[in-house]
C-alpha cells in the first residue's frame, strides 16, 4: 500500500500568519537602522524610502505567488517553477546564504542589544566574550532545532504584539514630543553623503526588509492561504515600511532628551552620527528609544531585552529556514540527498541543520576576526577598507537578498505569462493584457519596477561592498559547482530541467491547502483551455 | 474587540494625517518626500485595517 507523504498541519490563524512574518522581518530594523545611518548619513531616510519602495514590490510579488502556490519552498520554489531547475537552484542557494547570514548577523546584534544592559558583552570592550556568547547561541539554537524544539506560533504572537506596541509607543511619542521637521530638513541638507556612501546606504537599507520568505513558509501552514495571506501580507508590508521610514526620519530630525556624548576626538556629534558609529550601530534602536523624553527612561531598560528576544527568534528562523530550504532543494533533485537525512530519534533534518549552522559559525568567525586579532584587523584594513564584522555580515545579507529577489521578479513574470490558468485570488495591480500561446495573460508592470530597483541594489552592493563583491559571487560559484557535479553524477540534465507534471502538482497544492473552490476553478480553466486547443487544431487552415 | 480595532484604525489614519501635515508645513523641498510618504503609508495602513473591519462587520450582520 502506498504511504501518504506527511504534510504540515494547517493551523496558523491570520494573526499567527502576520506574527510569523513580523517576528522575522520586524527584527530587521534593529539591525539595519545603525548600519544605514552610518553609511547614508543625512540621506538615510531617502535610502530607506528607495529600499522600501522596492520592498513593497517584493512583498506584493511574494503575496501573489504565495497565495497562488501556497508551498513552503518560497522564492526557490517560485523560481524553479517559473524559470527551471538551475535558476531555482541559484535562487535557493542565495536564499540559503541569507538564512545562514541571518543566523550569525541576528545573533551578533542580539548580543549587541544585550550589551546595552550588560556592558561586559560589548564587542568593542570585550570582543572575545561577545564572540563566545554569539557562538554558544548558534550552537544552542542548532541543538534545539535538532531536538525539534521551535518557538511556538503563540510565543511569536506575544513577542510580535509586545514589539508592535513598543515601537508604536516609541515612534508616536517621538513624533509628538521630540520630532522637528525643520531639524530633519536641516540635517538632510548639511549631512548629505557622497554618492558612493548613498549607494552603500541603499544596499544596506534592504537589510531592513529581508525575510519575506516567511510569507510563503506561513502559507504552507495557514488555513485557506489564498484568502488569508494577502490580508496579512499587506498589513505586514505597510507596518514594516512605516517603522523603517519612521525610525530613519526620527533619527535625523529629533531633539534628544539627553546630550549626545562627544566622539573619540572630542567633537560634538549629531544623533545620527552617534547611532551610526561602530560602537553603537548594533543597538541603534535601543539608544534612539532611550532619547525619547520621559518614556526613554523606561525604554532604556526594556527595548534592549525585547529587541534581543526578537532578534533571537529571527536567528532561530534562520536555523530552521535554512534546513527546510536545503531539505526542499534536496527533495527536488537540486542538492545531494544527504540533506534529506533525518535524525533517527528526533525526526529532524539533522545534516542540513548542522551543515548550515556550521556555515553560520564560519561566517561569524570571519566577521569577528578583525576585533579578536590585530594581525587580522590589519589584513582587513589593507584589503577590505577596514570593514568591520557587522559590515561583513550585512554585505553578504544584502547580496543574497538582492540576488534571490531579482530572480523572483523574473519568475513572477514567467509564471504570469506561462501559467495563466492557475487562479490568482490576489493579483498585483497595474498589468498589461497580453496573449501567450493562445491564452490571455497579464504582464505585471510592478514586477518590472521591482526588478529594476532590486537589480540596482545588487549593483550598488557589488560596487560599494568590498567583501560582499568577493564573498557573495564566490558563494554562488561554489553552489553552482556542487549543483553541476551532483547532477552529472546522478545523470540528471545539467542545464535543462527535470520533467515535472505541474498541472497535477497544482491540483494537489490547492487540494492540500483546502482551497477547493480554486481547485475547481483551476480544473475548469484547464478543461476550457484543452477544449480551445482541440478546436484550434481541428479548424482547417 | 472589533470596536477597539476600529478606534485604532481611526487613530492610525489621524496620526498619518498629522505626520503628513507637519512635514508638509516645512515648505516645498525634496527633503520632505520621505516624510510625506511615511504619512501616506500610515494612512494607507489605517484604511486597509478599516476596510477589513468593515468587511468583518458586514459578514457578522
Amino acid at each position: 500500500m502506498e504511504r501518504k507523504k506527511p504534510e504540515l498541519r494547517r493551523s496558523v490563524t491570520p494573526w499567527g500568519s502576520f506574527s510569523w512574518g513580523y517576528s522575522d522581518v520586524g527584527a530587521d530594523i534593529f539591525v539595519g537602522l545603525g548600519l544605514v545611518l552610518g553609511a547614508a548619513a543625512g540621506a538615510s531616510n531617502v535610502a530607506f524610502l528607495f529600499a522600501g519602495i522596492v520592498y513593497v514590490c517584493i512583498g506584493l510579488a511574494y503575496t501573489e505567488l504565495a497565495a497562488t502556490y501556497p508551498v513552503a519552498g518560497g522564492g526557490q520554489y517560485f523560481v524553479l517553477r517559473g524559470l527551471g531547475d538551475i535558476f531555482g537552484f541559484i535562487a535557493g542557494w542565495a536564499v540559503l546564504l541569507d538564512f545562514t547570514i541571518d543566523i550569525s548577523l541576528f545573533t551578533w546584534t542580539c548580543v549587541d542589544y544585550l550589551s546595552q544592559l550588560a556592558p561586559g558583552l560589548s564587542s568593542s570592550v570585550h570582543p572575545w566574550m561577545h564572540f563566545i556568547v554569539c557562538a554558544l547561541l548558534i550552537v544552542g539554537l542548532c541543538g534545539l532545532n535538532v531536538i525539534g524544539i521551535r518557538e511556538s506560533t503563540a510565543f511569536n504572537g506575544v513577542v510580535s504584539a509586545l514589539d508592535i506596541c513598543s515601537e508604536t509607543a516609541i515612534l508616536t511619542l517621538g513624533f509628538l514630543f521630540a520630532f522637528d521637521p525643520h531639524l530633519l530638513v536641516h540635517t538632510m541638507q548639511v549631512s548629505w553623503p557622497s554618492s558612493d556612501m548613498f549607494m552603500k546606504g541603499i544596499s544596506l537599507a534592504i537589510v531592513s526588509f529581508v525575510g519575506l520568505e516567511s510569507i510563503s513558509q506561513a502559507a504552507q501552514e495557514t488555513q485557506r492561504p489564498a484568502s488569508i495571506i494577502p490580508r496579512t501580507s499587506i498589513a505586514l508590508i505597510l507596518t514594516i515600511l512605516i517603522f523603517a521610514l519612521s525610525y530613519s526620519n526620527l533619527a535625523l530630525g529629533m531633539h534628544t532628551w539627553h546630550a549626545i556624548p562627544h566622539d573619540a576626538h572630542g567633537h560634538a556629534q549629531m544623533l545620527w552620527q552617534w547611532l551610526g558609529n561602530d560602537d553603537n550601530n548594533g543597538k541603534a534602536v535601543a539608544l534612539l528609544a532611550a532619547q525619547i523624553p520621559y518614556f526613554g527612561a523606561l525604554a532604556a531598560f526594556y527595548v534592549p531585552v525585547l529587541g534581543a528576544i526578537l532578534l533571537l527568534i529571527s536567528s532561530n528562523s534562520g536555523v530552521f529556514g535554512s534546513s527546510r530550504i536545503a531539505y526542499a532543494m534536496s527533495s527536488g533533485g537540486l542538492l545531494p540527498s544527504i540533506f534529506q537525512k533525518v535524525h533517527a530519534k528526533f525526526r529532524t533534518p539533522v545534516v542540513s541543520l548542522v551543515t548550515f549552522s556550521a556555515v553560520a559559525l564560519l561566517e561569524l568567525i570571519f566577521a569577528a576576526i578583525p576585533t579578536l586579532d590585530r594581525g587580522a584587523a590589519q589584513i582587513y584594513a589593507h584589503w577590505f577598507n577596514g570593514e568591520g564584522g557587522l559590515d561583513f555580515l550585512a554585505d553578504l545579507y544584502a547580496f543574497g537578498a538582492a540576488t534571490s529577489y531579482s530572480f523572483v521578479f523574473i519568475a513572477l513574470v514567467a509564471l504570469r505569462l506561462f501559467d495563466p490558468l492557475s487562479p490568482r485570488k490576489f493579483k498585483i495591480p497595474f498589468n498589461i493584457p497580453v496573449t501567450v500561446r493562445g491564452e490571455r495573460a497579464h504582464f505585471p508592470l510592478v514586477a518590472v519596477v521591482g526588478f529594476v530597483g532590486i537589480f540596482a541594489i545588487l549593483l550598488f552592493t557589488l560596487k560599494t561592498h568590498i567583501i560582499g563583491r568577493i564573498a557573495g559571487p564566490s558563494w554562488l560559484l561554489l553552489g553552482i559547482v556542487i549543483y553541476l557535479v551532483y547532477r552529472w553524477q546522478h545523470k540528471l540534465p545539467l542545464f535543462a530541467s527535470k520533467k515535472r507534471n505541474w498541472r497535477k502538482e497544482q491540483v494537489d497544492i490547492l487540494r492540500n491547502a483546502g482551497e477547493l473552490e480554486l481547485m475547481d476553478e483551476y480544473l475548469a480553466n484547464l478543461k476550457a483551455s484543452d477544449a480551445r486547443k482541440v478546436a484550434t487544431a481541428e479548424t482547417p487552415a | 474587540m472589533i470596536g477597539l480595532r476600529f478606534v485604532l484604525a481611526v487613530l492610525l489614519i489621524a496620526m498619518g494625517i498629522v505626520v503628513f501635515v507637519r512635514v508638509a508645513s516645512v515648505g516645498l523641498t525634496p527633503a520632505i518626500l520621505p516624510g510625506l510618504i511615511l504619512g501616506a503609508a500610515i494612512v494607507a495602513l489605517g484604511v486597509h485595517r478599516m476596510s477589513l473591519i468593515i468587511r468583518a462587520w458586514r459578514s457578522v450582520r
